[in-house]
């Protein structure tokens, strides 16, 4: 029995010398790895490794550079919850009325609301700008129900216990990885997956009340509401393929109806046939839907787009129903009858190369055929073509009906349709083409004819000339596109303003890849001999009607309505230029730089482009199954740039000591202040190395030149991936003007609260955008975060990308001029509002490698377009890259648009991030530092081993003898630490300035941990030894 | 039946033990071969760890066949212990930002399935862990 007790006792022993040795390794190990993690672990826990030490008594004037306009963090959340309500207000856009819209305040007591997604409604993504729910705090967030009932409505509350009944009927599960995850709105298909309606049928709805519809008797507003929803990494297949083949009902795309939706929208307009009510239908969708069968609907009184709301829009909304406020918002995108007939969708979707290679994210190739046709660009200029019969433009080729294509048949809603509860007329003054200052001035006169008051849009475009010239070089022209627009202030009844629209003339200049240009080379921006009509519209296609009845044409040549001819203004080019915008706006000569990025350059003449010369012989074919050559396979195998022996190492200087930090270069804009070289000459090659590859989710901390460790953040809905006070300042004793009290209730605010992008397109208003950005930069102030991945001006190729609500509209200008907006009002407040994706992020299909094809015209004149104005005129001081390949390119690779356009042809002097690359070899570090990308989006330890273990190839050994690499690096930390140095970022800073690092108390607690284990292991083996002694003894 | 009869407790743990730290290494490598993982390379400390874990793991078990309750056996579940833990450690930390990514920005299919054998892997090397610590204190043959 002792022999017994002896072995238990020692097996006991036994077991805990395991236990605590193991424990003892575990958090041994854990203390030795969390160096990689501690960014990513601060963040998670809210703590900081580091802390800034800061002698205030120096300096103390300049030490905050930027002030906030608000005094507390209440005022702030104020601001965001007044600006979220006024944004839905100016961007929702009244599609349909036959007046029933506005609702007296009668009827505002007799509200019905139908549709499942009245009550669950989609106000963000499903990922990438999600709606952040904060409640307890001065700017809580609302749903529809919740804005309408704060506004006055009453709800009918039989439907809505009904819908609120079968709540778990619009259940969607979403699977990731360890589990699942329930929504009970709609919800976003996956990349590789399809949308189910989760509308309830009428038989559930009579299921769960039998009387629903007696209800409506005395609540005969009905408002039904269908969904769409959005996010990153998630997709629409086009047609029925997009479609839950498991349900039947007659859907024939996912961005159409369903059977279900049909059948709410068509009790309710039944249910008006007795109670003599109104039926409104309210789209709550990002991505253009199908819905010419609602407009047709002659039992529907009214259509509202509110877009993605955020957290207080439906507060705008229900402001435009009551007509508190008279809607002035314009569609951002063409509504059209089919989405999947333009010619962009005959090439959308998954085409994978038939020698795909995952070890080098080689999967697959998207071939935009359809030249710069996309939107109301493909659209309108096919109908222009169709009245002036030219091009084989009625052909049936993308014809929604068996027959000959027409306009009718095509688009429900044209880009840049928006109504009112008045009307206005617009007259086109006077215009003027200037070449020599680049500018188009034209003077209207905006006159309210109607009886409310209320804000209308000036849209200015203009047509070019098609020459022959044009079809001989492949050189395509819009029939009509957006040159630059106004919004007026509110104008009373009767009365008129003036306003005046001055115009960037180069967004009429074309980009013509055979032209000869001042670099001696190839490619160049022309402007055609011949007579460039210009001329205003409620959205494109009264701009092109407008433009063809200058024109001579009538609605007898085949016109949908006759159009103004006295709004058009016309401006004649006597001869081809090709010199007026041969040059940059910081001089440089304009060249080819994207000719890898047609497929052609690789497989000549594999693919034919779209062209207006002829419709029906160029209708774009789908690109599948191609076959990377060797060629290609070289490019897309991510090695472009070798690291070698090269130049004289020792003439490019490091670790010296100039005694500066950055705070002496705070606010110095000169980038050739040799003090920049100064300052950069004192930073190690180990911490541009390190820098440059570890630039994960905050640029960290560079010790030798005290740069601080700046924090990113996504957007664009707001500053959202960390709670305000996270990072904010609550030392109240310092002079940070914008210090907050540390028990404040709103420090747990998340700023996930603005609408989509495209609700903000939709106002087409400047002011509103930069409105944004001053809201964004005073936040960034209060929060202390300063970068903001917040502009995304990807352009909406097609409806079926399902990240389009991220990104502002189908058109180039409207982008430009929104994003410019926003981003130069944020940098008055030092943040860093950074436009994203340089370029071509066009599917969230494969985006890690997919290799996009384009020609260099469409490249420039619409996605470069789009981005230019916020490099050129927002002065950006941030950008990120993409995830896709520019052709065969990686896109952090591409030399040509991140080195000649981006920072030659632009002038950008910023920061650039890649997008969450995480594959070492597609993450391409060698290649992006070369290119100027001056961080990946990886993490890791602040040393060598660290990003040598990641990148093989990144060793100072290996770099240190490669001149030109050496520099590249220097300049790629130039440029991150100018764009902080004029930012509030070095807030608080000055000359004095030290990183200190600290121990948080998960630092404390380890090491605690550590000796507590220890002292139980040496416990245990002692007492294992005794207890092996005795049993020996025994 | 004369065997499984002398077996103790320990025994049957110091199997599964043996069981989850074979499977956390089949997967590990099924996971460096998947198309999403295999430029990330085969991490060779991670490797050995786990592989010392199996032989000392097997050592145990026949030791204790052949000499019993012998006390320099005891040695081994620590050891084992040690190992299996850094290879646990080493296995979530060259792991993480992956599974980070794939869950967040890069979720969809293929990349799901391929994070599957990291994350059977990662489960495998934490059972392995935990039954080695129970398995520490249970007898493998009876006396």
């Amino acid at each position: 029995m002792k022999e017994k007790n002896g072995a238990r006792k020692r097996r006991l022993w036994r077991g805990l010398t395991t236990v605590s040795t193991s424990l003892f390794t575990l958090v041994l190990a854990a203390s030795l790895i969390i160096g990689s993690f501690r960014t990513d672990i601060d963040k998670f826990l809210g703590t900081q490794s580091t802390r800034i030490v800061t002698d205030e008594s120096r300096d103390a004037g300049d030490l905050y550079s930027y002030k906030s306009d608000y005094t507390s963090t209440a005022e702030l959340l104020e601001a965001v919850e007044a600006l979220g309500e006024r944004m839905s207000e100016e961007g929702t856009v009244l599609l349909k009325n036959n007046g029933a819209l506005p609702l007296s305040e009668n009827e505002t007591r007799k509200i019905s609301l139908l549709g499942f997604s009245s009550y669950y409604p989609v106000q963000g993504g499903d990922m990438g700008s999600s709606l952040t729910e904060n409640t307890g705090t001065d700017a809580d967030t609302v749903d529809m129900v919740e804005a309408f009932t704060a506004k006055g409505f009453e709800i009918n509350p039989s439907i809505q216990t009904m819908y609120e009944n079968l709540k778990e009927s619009y259940k969607s599960t979403v699977s990731s990885w360890g589990g699942t995850s329930d929504y009970y709105r709609a919800v976003a298909p996956s990349t590789t997956g399809y949308f189910t309606s989760m509308e309830p049928s009428q038989e559930s709805l009579y299921g769960m009340d039998e009387d629903w519809k007696e209800s409506m008797k005395d609540y005969n507003v009905m408002i039904v509401t269908i969904a769409r929803v959005a996010g990153e990494n998630r997709n629409y297949m086009p047609g029925t393929e997009g479609v839950d083949p498991e349900q039947n009902l007659n859907q024939t795309d996912p961005l159409g109806l369903s059977d279900t939706e049909r059948d709410i929208i068509n009790a309710a307009v039944a249910a008006k046939e007795s109670n003599n009510g109104k039926v409104i239908v309210l789209l709550n969708n990002a991505s253009a839907m199908e819905i010419d069968e609602i407009k047709n609907n002659e039992g529907v009184d009214a259509i509202l787009e509110a877009g993605l709301p955020g957290g207080y829009g439906f507060y705008g909304v229900a402001d435009i129903l009551t007509g508190d406020v008279n809607p002035s918002g314009r569609l951002a995108d063409t509504y059209a009858v089919v989405n999947a007939n333009s010619p962009a969708a005959q090439n959308y979707g998954n085409y994978e190369y038939t020698n795909a290679d995952s070890e080098y994210s080689i999967n697959s190739a998207l071939v935009e055929a359809e030249s710069i046709y996309t939107g109301y660009k493909y659209y309108e200029t096919r109908y222009a073509d169709c009245v002036l019969g030219q091009g084989n433009a009625s052909d049936t080729a993308g014809s929604s009906i068996s027959g000959a294509w027409s306009y009718e048949n095509e688009v429900s809603y044209p880009f840049g349709y928006g109504l009112s509860y008045t009307t206005f007329s617009q007259t086109l003054d006077s215009l003027e083409v200037d070449l020599d200052s680049g500018t188009v001035t034209a003077s209207v006169t905006v006159t309210n004819t109607g009886n409310a008051a209320g804000k209308d849009v000036v849209e200015l475009y203009v047509s070019l000339p098609y020459t022959e010239y044009d079809k001989e070089n492949l050189v395509e022209k819009s029939s009509i596109q957006l040159l630059d627009y106004e919004k007026t202030d509110i104008i009373e009844p009767g009365k008129s303003v003036t306003v005046a629209v001055t115009a960037d003339a180069q967004n009429m200049a074309s980009w013509d890849s055979t032209c000869a240009n001042a670099a001696g080379t190839k490619g160049n921006y022309i402007l055609d001999e011949g007579t460039y009509y210009f001329t205003i519209g409620n959205g494109s296609h009264e701009a092109v009607n407008n433009v063809l009845a200058a024109q001579g044409k009538t609605a007898a040549d085949g016109m949908t309505e006759e159009g103004n001819h006295e709004n058009v203004k016309t401006w004649s080019l006597n001869s081809f230029d090709a010199t007026t915008f041969a040059y940059t706006e910081n001089g440089t000569a304009v060249e080819n730089q994207l000719e890898d990025a047609d497929l052609n350059y690789y497989m000549p003449d594999t693919v034919t482009y779209l062209s207006r010369s002829n419709w029906k012989e160029t209708w774009p074919k789908t690109y599948k199954d191609l076959t990377a050559t060797d060629e290609m396979l070289d490019v897309l195998r991510n090695d472009i740039v070798q690291i070698k022996e090269q130049g004289d190492p020792s003439s490019v200087t490091f670790g010296a000591d100039n005694g500066l930090t950055l705070a002496d270069l705070k606010g110095v804009t000169d980038i050739e202040d040799s003090r920049w070289m100064s300052l950069l000459d004192q930073i190690t090659l180990e911490e541009c190395m390190i820098r440059t590859g570890f630039g994960g989710t905050s640029t960290k901390a560079i010790e030798s030149i005290v740069s601080p460790e700046t924090i990113q953040n996504d957007g664009p809905n707001g500053i959202y991936s960390y709670p305000l006070g996270q990072y904010a300042n609550t030392d109240t004793s310092s002079g940070d003007p914008c210090a907050v009290d540390e028990n404040g209730k709103n420090l747990s605010y998340k700023f996930g609260t603005m609408c989509n992008e495209t609700v903000i397109a939709q106002t087409f208003s400047k002011e509103m955008a930069a409105a944004y950005g001053t809201l964004v930069g005073n936040y960034s102030l209060w929060s202390n975060l300063t970068i903001l991945w917040g502009a995304g001006v990807n352009l909406h190729r097609v409806p079926y990308n399902a990240r389009n609500h991220e990104y502002y509209s189908e058109d180039a200008v409207l982008t430009a001029y929104q994003a410019a907006e926003y981003i130069a009002a944020g940098r008055k407040y030092g943040c860093i509002i950074a436009p994203k994706h340089l370029a071509f992020n066009d599917t969230e299909i494969n985006r890690s490698g997919i290799s996009v094809f384009m020609t260099e015209q469409k490249a420039r004149e619409n996605e470069l377009r789009g981005m230019r104005a916020s490099i050129e005129d927002a002065g950006a001081l941030g950008v990120m890259t993409t995830f896709n390949r520019i052709g065969c390119t990686a896109g952090n690779a591409h030399y040509g648009l991140l080195k000649n356009i981006l920072r030659g042809e632009w002038g950008f002097k910023g920061l650039i991030s890649e997008d969450f690359i995480t594959d070492a070899i597609y993450a391409v570090l060698k290649e992006a530092v070369h290119c100027g990308v001056t961080m990946t989006c990886n993490t890791g330890e602040n040393d060598m081993a660290a990003v040598s273990e990641k990148w093989s190839y990144w060793t100072v050994e290996n770099v240190s003898r490669d001149a030109v690499m050496m520099q590249d690096l220097k300049n790629c930390m130039l440029w991150q630490n100018y764009a902080l140095a004029n930012s509030n970022a070095l807030d608080g800073y000055n000359e004095t300035t030290r990183i200190v690092d600290v121990r948080t108390w998960y630092d404390n607690m380890l090491t605690a941990l550590q000796i507590i284990f220890a002292i139980l292991s040496l416990g245990a083996i002692a007492m294992y030894f005794k207890s092996a002694g005795m049993k020996k003894k025994e | 039946m004369e065997f499984l009869k002398k077996q103790a407790a320990g025994f049957y743990l110091a199997l599964i033990t043996l069981i989850f730290a074979i499977v956390s290494i089949v997967f590990y490598l099924i996971n460096c071969s998947t198309s999403y993982f295999q430029s990330y390379g085969v991490n060779g400390g991670l490797i050995a760890l786990t592989v010392i874990a199996i032989i000392l793991c097997i050592a145990l078990i026949i030791g204790s066949e052949l000499l019993g309750s012998n006390i320099y056996l005891d040695i081994l579940p620590v050891i084992t212990g040690v190992c299996l833990v850094i290879a646990l450690v080493t296995f979530i930390s060259i792991r993480v930002d992956s599974i980070a990514s794939i869950i967040t920005f890069q979720n969809n299919e293929q990349t799901m399935s391929d994070l599957t054998s990291a994350i059977v892997g990662i489960g495998g090397c934490l059972m392995a862990v935990i039954f080695n610590i129970i398995a520490s204190f249970f007898r493998i043959v009876k006396e």
